[in-house]
């Protein structure tokens, strides 16, 4: 572990470095999209309402808009470095876009990490049977279950189980976080984790109750990515010599499996990584179904008002989690693979 | 070999799937296609059940408030909110277009009808018990004049000054006289609002409101908003002492909402096809509003094939509005022949008088003189856009489509631009032929007329109509006291319109509310205005 230590750190700053070029890219294409898509955040919001002309070439003018187009960039930018996410161009206006990403994000957060807890869960156990009882009836089916599961359309499949369980058997919610005139004391933004720090109980289980569909629809249909990839990797791992061996010498069934798992979870843990990272840019379709107030909504919304800098700010906060997480799972990787060196 | 069967496995694995899939198809149809009646504990049939009335309702929406701050509102639902937590020096009667003192219990207008004086009521109140007075009136309408916000030219257009002559009288010195000037005081951006609010800026996020008969309890933007009685209101009480308003994203979620009793109320945007089944399922209750919405087919009469007037006034002979409203929107409509709605003053159904309806007969012959025939159509392409008013919109295109081309001699093909896309392209002039709606600013003959048809101000409607005759008398109606001299002007108006075409209108909107059992007291409003001080339910005790 010692020989790792130096290696690793300098592994981390240069692909904190890498970050840099990556968002500078990410930003000036999501920037000359934006100017060169159709409309601007005034018209958005005005539409087609009466307003004078002179009023209307106000609003543009404090919106930015007749900036030049580079001056828009470089400030911007500039805004970025000082980690300044600028402030809303309409609908309100002048609201920092860091306030609402603040707001928004422990929703998303809550809800990718529950989906995610459930989709690697259900993936890992059908995953590990499959590969266990492979050949087997319940293989296949397991496998046909990953496939149908990985296609569902995520809006037809949450609202089947929004008439299911909230319309027709009356037990959950069909959306929203909590229900109104609950009251919790916002710690985290996390309403589950604020209840139970605040030992509000019944706050816990309404806001777990409205927790439960979306994370469900989420987590079965992202499992079915995970039953194959690990069902494969297992089963290359059980006819390998090293299993073989372990046969020979009389361990048990379970220890078995149990190291066998270990190994088949290595590619795995990188589907993970990859999945969580682009579940926290806001699991669009499930937010708009089950109208989660998080990132993914926040984001649908700002697009219909042309709001550049809410745009840019959510996309660049975006590819900055989604290369810390990618960093993170790196970091795992290199801890539990021991051919990993730097 | 499988379960002793000599059958292969790749059948059984086969047959397993078509079932499940099957399963699914069946949940699907039964479950989802029809809602479910509220379940309710049958009472008892001796005794009659005791009833309360609820502390608090439910109110689901799939708008959005922008800023709770009438200096910078410009939006239909920001409107409602804001006319329920402030109220004006006049308003609305709830249920009829008649307009009543509101904060100021009488007001005088002088000869000229430029200085109009207003007497407040006494001992009124904000919220939170800071005394409101004349005052307070005057900062509020200077603060919307200095911020300049979307909605200020309600106020700049018509007022030159406002004074506070003492606590009790405010005096408005008007630009030019102005036969409609109430209508436009009843509206938010003349609301008084508490002190707190920032004084040169715009306060999207204040809740401190105003005089109204509730005050905002809590607001949790794109979530909800939670009204409770303002106990400082002059007026009477308001029958529910709690309104919860709860946003949703689209008709969908609003519905599933609805049936699971998670809202008492859906307001205005379900989709006309699921409001027509909660028509015919028991425990709920449909209330129709006429709507003084209008929608209408708008003609670039800058760009050819439309710069040619005679094409312009076949394309209105041909449609059938009573078609659209039946196979498009489900009924949700009422045939418009005018742009004035129904019901207002002055409203003339020219259109009517001067083509009628699928008048085929006449729409081929205006094309033929336009040198059009079977071999040389007339080829258009008809603009919509898919959700800003309703997924119905792709139905109207359609049938509109098939009317015109059902005369032999017209070629549509159908276009469709997201909102902010479809905007720009209307004013940068760029569509021919396209649909579009219209809400009030303010109720009156002026706001349907003006903003379409004067030329200084159509900008915003890519029409490019501009009639120097039209222009002085729209001029003229506007600073003419008289309603029965105005009412004339309007004809005169409404008669060019129908000559030039520039607009087609289509239908008036019918809104609709559903609402569970037990909800009463909703007045319709034909400002749209949904004011929830009337509304209460009834619960088993």
């Amino acid at each position: 572990m010692v020989s790792k230590v130096p290696g690793l750190v300098r592994y981390i700053v240069v692909r904190g470095l890498m970050v840099i070029p990556t968002i500078l890219v990410l930003y000036t294409f999501v920037f000359l999209i934006l100017r060169v898509l159709p409309g601007d955040p005034v018209l958005a919001v005005i539409g087609t309402r009466y307003i004078p002309p002179e009023q209307l070439e106000r609003l543009r003018e404090l919106a930015g808009l007749n900036k030049p187009l580079y001056e828009q960039y470089l400030s911007y930018l500039l805004g970025i470095l000082r980690f300044d996410f600028g402030v809303t161009l309409v609908a309100p206006q002048g609201v920092p876009v860091w306030d609402y990403i603040k707001l928004r994000f422990p929703a998303t957060l809550e809800l990718t990490v529950a989906a995610f807890l459930i989709s690697v869960i259900i993936g890992i156990i059908t995953g590990i049977l499959s590969a266990y009882f492979r050949g087997t009836i319940l293989d296949e089916s397991l496998r046909i279950y990953s496939v149908l599961a990985y296609t569902l359309f995520i809006p037809w499949f949450g609202m089947i189980l929004q008439y299911i369980f909230g319309v027709k058997l009356q037990l959950l919610p069909t959306g929203g976080r909590i229900s109104p005139g609950v009251h919790l004391e916002s710690i985290t933004g996390l309403y589950t984790v604020d209840s139970i720090v605040t030992l509000n109980l019944s706050a816990f289980i309404d806001s777990l109750k409205h927790l439960l569909l979306p994370s469900l629809t989420l987590g079965i249909v992202l499992s079915g990515a995970y039953t194959r990839l690990v069902r494969n990797n297992m089963i290359d791992v059980l006819v390998s010599e090293f299993v073989r061996s372990y046969k020979a010498r009389g361990i048990r069934e379970w220890k078995i499996a149990l190291y066998s798992f270990k190994n088949a979870f290595i590619p795995t843990v990188t589907l993970m990584g990859l999945q969580f990272a682009i579940l926290l840019g806001g699991a669009i379709l499930t937010e708009t179904t089950f109208n989660w107030p998080g990132m993914g909504t926040f984001i649908v919304d700002r697009i219909e008002y042309r709001d550049y800098n809410s745009i840019q700010g959510a996309i660049i906060f975006f590819a900055l989690m989604v290369g810390l997480v990618s960093l993170i799972v790196d970091m795992v990787y290199a801890l539990i693979d021991p051919r990993v060196r730097y | 070999m499988v379960l002793g069967l000599a059958v292969s496995r790749p059948i059984v694995v086969g047959v397993a799937v078509i079932v499940l899939i099957l399963l699914l198809l069946g949940v699907y149809y039964f479950y989802v296609r029809a809602p479910t009646a509220p379940t309710t504990t049958p009472t008892p049939t001796t005794s009659p059940p005791l009833v309360k009335r609820a502390e608090q309702i439910i109110v689901g929406v799939t708008d959005k408030v922008t800023d709770l701050d009438p200096a910078n509102a410009y939006d239909f639902f920001t409107w409602e909110v804001l006319s329920n937590v402030m109220e004006g020096l006049v308003k609305y009667e709830p249920g009829t277009l008649n307009i009543i003192p509101g904060l100021a219990e009488r007001w005088e207008v002088s000869g000229d009808g430029r200085v109009w004086t207003f007497y407040l009521r006494s001992n009124l109140k904000f919220a939170d018990g800071t005394p409101l007075t004349a005052r307070d009136v005057v900062r509020s309408i200077e603060r919307v004049m200095k911020i300049n916000g979307d909605p200020a030219w309600l106020v700049t257009e018509f007022v030159d000054k406002v004074e506070a002559k003492d606590d009790r009288t405010v005096v408005f010195y008007l630009k030019n006289p102005v036969g409609y000037f109430l209508a436009v005081l009843a509206t938010p951006p003349y609301f008084p609002v508490h002190p707190s609010y920032k004084p040169d800026a715009v306060d999207s996020d204040q809740t401190a409101g105003g005089a109204g008969p509730y005050r905002i309890a809590r607001f949790i933007r794109d979530v909800e908003i939670i009204l409770e009685e303002n106990p400082y209101y002059y007026g009477p009480k308001p029958e529910t002492k709690r309104v919860v308003i709860r946003f949703y994203r689209d008709a969908t979620g609003l519905r599933l909402a609805l049936e699971r009793g998670e809202i008492d109320i859906a307001w205005r945007t379900l989709l006309p096809q699921d409001v027509e089944v909660f028509r015919k399922t028991p425990g709920y209750k449909v209330i129709e509003v006429p709507g003084t919405f209008i929608r209408y087919v708008v003609l670039n009469t800058k760009m050819p094939p439309f710069d040619n007037k005679v094409v312009r006034q076949a394309i209105a002979a041909v449609l059938d509005r009573s078609d659209i409203i039946n196979r498009a929107i489900f009924g949700s409509g009422t045939p418009l022949y005018s742009l004035i709605p129904i019901g207002m003053m002055g409203h003339l159904d020219v259109f009517k008088d001067r083509y009628g309806d699928k008048n085929i007969e006449l729409a081929r012959n205006l094309l033929r003189q336009a040198g059009y025939s079977e071999t040389n159509k007339l080829k258009i392409e008809l603009w919509y856009t898919p959700t800003h008013y309703g997924d119905t919109e792709i139905y109207i295109a359609t049938v509109i489509k098939e009317q015109l081309e059902a005369t032999g001699l017209i070629s549509v093909e159908l276009k469709s631009a997201e909102w902010a896309t479809y905007v720009q392209f209307i004013r940068e002039g760029r569509l021919g032929i396209y649909l579009l709606g219209w809400y009030p600013d303010y109720l009156d003959p002026d706001n349907y007329m003006y903003p379409f048809l004067h030329s200084k101000a159509n900008k915003w409607a890519g029409s490019g109509y501009a009639n120097t005759e039209m222009d002085r008398i729209l001029e003229e109606a506007q600073i003419t006291v008289d309603m029965s001299k105005r009412e004339k002007l309007y004809e005169q108006a409404q008669k060019i319109l129908a000559e030039d075409v520039p607009y087609i209108p289509l239908f008036q909107g019918k809104l609709y509310i559903v609402v569970r059992e037990g909800v009463t007291g909703i007045k319709p409003s034909p400002t749209m205005l949904f004011f929830y001080s009337t509304v209460y339910k009834e619960v088993k005790a």
